[in-house]
């Protein structure tokens, strides 16, 4: 089974003679005892309207113009966060700055924010004068995007969390984070993260949530801040469910709130929600640090205030604290393992095929989805096989 | 025993039969009375004993004596000729029984089928994603996980052929599953007995043997079945030794999957064991190999210990292999719930006598268990605890804030897990790691 799903791509090339980019956007051909029932192979289209300016033979010896002259270039390292909702990127320097910094939406499509996220990354810097000594990723996706960039650090979000807020604060006690889908508290003591939580079941006030009652609202969620803050009596919703909160919401709306109330009520309901929820139990002590995409809104920031009666931080650069602390442990692993991968390149993404492909195994009864991710057709990484039966060798 | 006793006056009354009946039949109303004759000292009026005022000064001493001691129990009546019992046994072909797959109980269950029911055990295959579906699918949508899982493997057990199907009792909801499930397989147009052992709890013993015998095998010999239950005990205090080892050192396996192999042909030979003494003999091999496994140990390793519900900790499909992940990522595992700790050498009192400061009173099924086991890591120095159970587990809920405390007062992180019927881990995963690091990180900067 091993042989075969690893060989297959090349049988598809040698019989078929299709090129990469056709084979992987075609769900490959009969020949597959298993049913790739969905390709999603979510590169293609992007690739094909700009393929790749810069190195059009899409051949392995990654900048080989820029490898030479390195020992002059800074070293730098580059942090990926893909989330559900945003991706974010950063580059830092040797000295742990952040010299470039992105911020855009996954729009359900990892692979592809990605890909941007590293070309706007490359065009913040001169690619000339910095070397890209190691790469983390973090964030639901990092798996899928680590074994696209060839990441030397793949961490959750939580560790790379904790990692970069603490080195920014080093006197941090709490840390608060709404994402998009997840939420979570983590409690410091001396610099190391001592206790954490996580959302469990249902993704209750997180930015999901804001940017769905946003919509319905017909207002867009980076001014709910703003409008929040004019509110001078926030409506009373309520904050165990986001059902319950809805519902609550749509009979305000209709009873005749003012938009402001209401909007300031609903970040208030986050606030509390999270506390309730994610908080329970946790001693929050100041500082507080509150980071995640639902930081940027100042209503929630206010409402944190407000109900934890201390100050609550908020950094500038908060939204980018994952990339930033995998970036930090891309620094550590690299400092670890001696300067030996000199290989990222930042059009390596573009100039690449990167096809994901869904097998069922069919080595037992489980039938395991098993992810397996290819590289100009050549398998590089796989997982989801819950035994090594269903492990398949990688040739990269 | 009630029989005999019922049927002890009936000669006594008409006591015109035969000799020997009437020898037999006399003893227990008359012998008291002939007693008194020899020892008229020793009359005892059964209604004043030590306690009546009236009589304190005579009857000090006094012994209220059944039978007339010396000789052994009596007959009340003659045995009777033995019947021929061939014919009837052979009207019974061996019923097939089959238990819920429990993590690796399923050797001792195997056991107690052949050898206390004597029946055939029906195995079932290693449970895949279409159990859990099956079990969803027919299962409401509330209920805990468990229940999910243990439909499905009801389905699976009976698609296999199985007769019987063994439910045990539970002192939480599960105590009213057996029924439920009974009558929800009844309605999918399944025929089957259903042996559940809820029915006849805190019933005498005999009641016990009597539903075995009715629902799996009327032959059922009882010192045999006994005696073999006894086995069945030590089977479950071996298997959960063995595990406890291999929880604990198999995270610094020299060999890649060499604890894992070990422990499957463990569990292959304990499979095969019919007596006693293949127990102790398995389980001496077993150990001899896990013992003989090099491993590379850490002087201060990373220890978790595992607390939560009965089922979810110890089953590995419920808990999408928690043991396994934590196991790969180096860690010490302990884990208190088995079912030596919970049903054999399970003492409510002592339990809650040592987490006197958190608990009053008794909370649920494993709720004393999972509090007190909390408390022992954290006393131990564990370097943290992971808390599993099915999400809406109402006992196990309410020890979450008993545990909250504890994690206050010992500085000992905690993880909580809940778990429903989903099968990707992406999200476990995530926790785990995270878990793991602040834990590896703590540690290191500490140290």
């Amino acid at each position: 089974m091993t042989e075969q799903r690893t060989a297959r791509p090349d049988n598809d090339l040698g019989g078929n003679g299709i090129d990469a980019q056709d084979r992987c956007e075609s769900p490959s051909p009969s020949t597959s005892a298993t049913n790739s029932k969905t390709a999603p192979a979510p590169d293609q289209a992007r690739i094909k309207e700009g393929p790749a300016p810069q190195d059009t033979p899409p051949k392995r010896p990654v900048s080989s113009s820029a490898s030479s002259p390195s020992t002059r270039k800074a070293d730098c390292y580059l942090g990926i966060d893909i989330g559900s909702i945003s991706t974010k990127g950063v580059i830092i320097d040797a000295g742990r700055n952040i010299i470039a910094r992105t911020y855009l939406w996954t729009e359900g499509n990892p692979a592809d924010a990605a890909r941007r996220v590293v070309t706007d990354l490359g065009s913040q810097v001169d690619r000339d004068a910095v070397h890209v000594r190691a790469v983390g990723t973090t964030g639901s996706a990092r798996r899928l995007v680590g074994a696209m960039c060839g990441a030397t650090v793949v961490k959750n979000e939580i560790t790379a969390h904790a990692v970069g807020t603490t080195f920014l604060h080093p006197d941090v006690r709490t840390i608060l984070e709404i994402g998009g889908q997840d939420s979570k508290i983590i409690c410091v003591e001396n610099g190391i993260a001592v206790d954490y939580a996580m959302n469990t079941l249902c993704a209750a006030g997180t930015g999901a949530f804001l940017s769905s009652q946003a919509h319905r609202l017909g207002v867009e969620v980076e001014e709910f801040g703003e409008i929040a803050l004019t509110s001078k009596k926030p409506a009373n919703i309520a904050a165990r469910c986001t059902v319950f909160a809805e519902s609550d919401l749509v009979h305000k709306i209709q009873v005749g709130y003012a938009r402001e109330d209401i909007i300031a009520g609903l970040c208030r309901a986050v606030a509390t929600n999270y506390l309730n929820n994610v908080g329970k139990g946790k001693q929050i002590v100041a500082p507080v640090v509150f980071q995640g995409g639902v930081s940027k809104n100042a209503g929630v920031v206010q409402a944190f205030r407000d109900e934890l009666g201390m100050d609550v931080l908020v950094d500038a650069d908060g939204h980018l604290m994952g990339a930033f602390g995998v970036a930090l442990l891309a620094v550590e692993a690299a400092s670890r393992e001696g300067a030996g991968q000199a290989t990222f390149n930042f059009d390596a993404l573009r100039s690449f095929e990167f096809a994901t492909r869904e097998v069922e195994c069919q080595k037992c009864a489980n039938h395991c989805e098993i992810i397996c991710v290819y590289r100009d057709g050549t398998i590089i990484d796989s997982w989801g096989n819950r035994c090594e039966k269903g492990a398949v060798r990688t040739e990269a | 025993m009630p029989q005999t006793t019922d049927r002890m006056p009936e000669p006594a009354s008409n006591r015109t039969p035969s000799p020997a009946t009437a020898h037999t039949a006399e003893p227990e109303p008359i012998s008291a009375s002939g007693r008194a004759a020899e020892h008229p000292r020793e009359r005892v009026d059964p209604l004043r004993t030590v306690g009546d005022a009236r009589s304190t000064d005579e009857v000090r001493g006094a012994r209220v004596v059944l039978g007339d001691g010396g000789r052994g129990p009596f007959k009340l009546l003659p045995s009777r000729p033995r019947r021929e019992r061939s014919a009837k046994r052979d009207r019974h072909a061996r019923t097939r029984v089959a238990f819920f797959r429990y993590s690796y109980y399923d050797i001792a269950f195997k056991f107690f089928v052949e050898h206390v029911l004597d029946a055939d055990f029906v195995a079932l295959p290693k449970p895949t994603r279409r159990t859990i579906e099956l079990g969803s699918r027919h299962s409401s949508d509330m209920v805990c996980a468990p229940f999910k899982h243990i439909l499905g493997d009801y389905i699976e057990a009976l698609e296999l052929g199985a007769d019987v199907l063994v439910q045990f009792a539970g002192p939480c909801r599960l105590g009213y599953y057996g029924e439920l499930q009974e009558s929800i397989l009844r309605d999918m147009g399944y025929e089957f007995e259903m042996l559940n052992f809820a029915t006849v709890t805190g019933k005498p013993l005999t009641e016990y043997i009597s539903i075995c015998k009715k629902k799996v095998n009327p032959n059922v010999s009882v010192p045999h079945g006994a005696r073999n239950m006894l086995a069945v005990f030590k089977m479950i205090e071996c298997l959960d030794e063995a595990n406890d080892f291999y929880l604990a050192n198999a995270g610094f396996e020299v060999e890649p999957g060499s604890f894992e192999r070990a422990r499957e042909a463990y569990f292959a030979d304990m499979r095969e064991a019919t007596c006693e003494r293949d127990i102790a003999e398995a389980q001496r091999r077993g150990l001899d190999a896990l013992r003989a496994l090099p491993v590379r140990k850490p002087a201060q390793p990373v220890r978790v210990g595992i607390v939560g519900e009965y089922f979810t900790a110890a089953d590995p499909t419920s808990n999408l292999d928690l043991e396994r992940k934590l196991l790969a990522m180096g860690v010490e595992l302990h884990r208190s719930l088995t079912m030596t700790n919970r049903n054999l050498r399970h003492n409510e009192r002592n339990l809650r006598a040592s987490i006197a400061d958190y608990v009053t009173y008794n909370m649920g099924p494993t709720s004393s268990l999972t509090i007190a086991s909390a408390l022992r890591y954290a006393q131990e120095g564990f370097d943290g605890v992971v808390h599993v159970k099915s999400s809406g587990c109402t006992p196990e809920v309410d020890c979450v804030p008993v545990l909250q405390r504890i994690g206050r007062d010992t500085g000992m992180p905690l993880l909580y897990l809940s778990y429903d019927s989903q099968t990707s881990d992406t999200g476990l995963d995530t926790r785990l790691e995270a878990f793991y690091d602040m834990l590896a990180m703590k540690k290191e900067k500490t140290r």
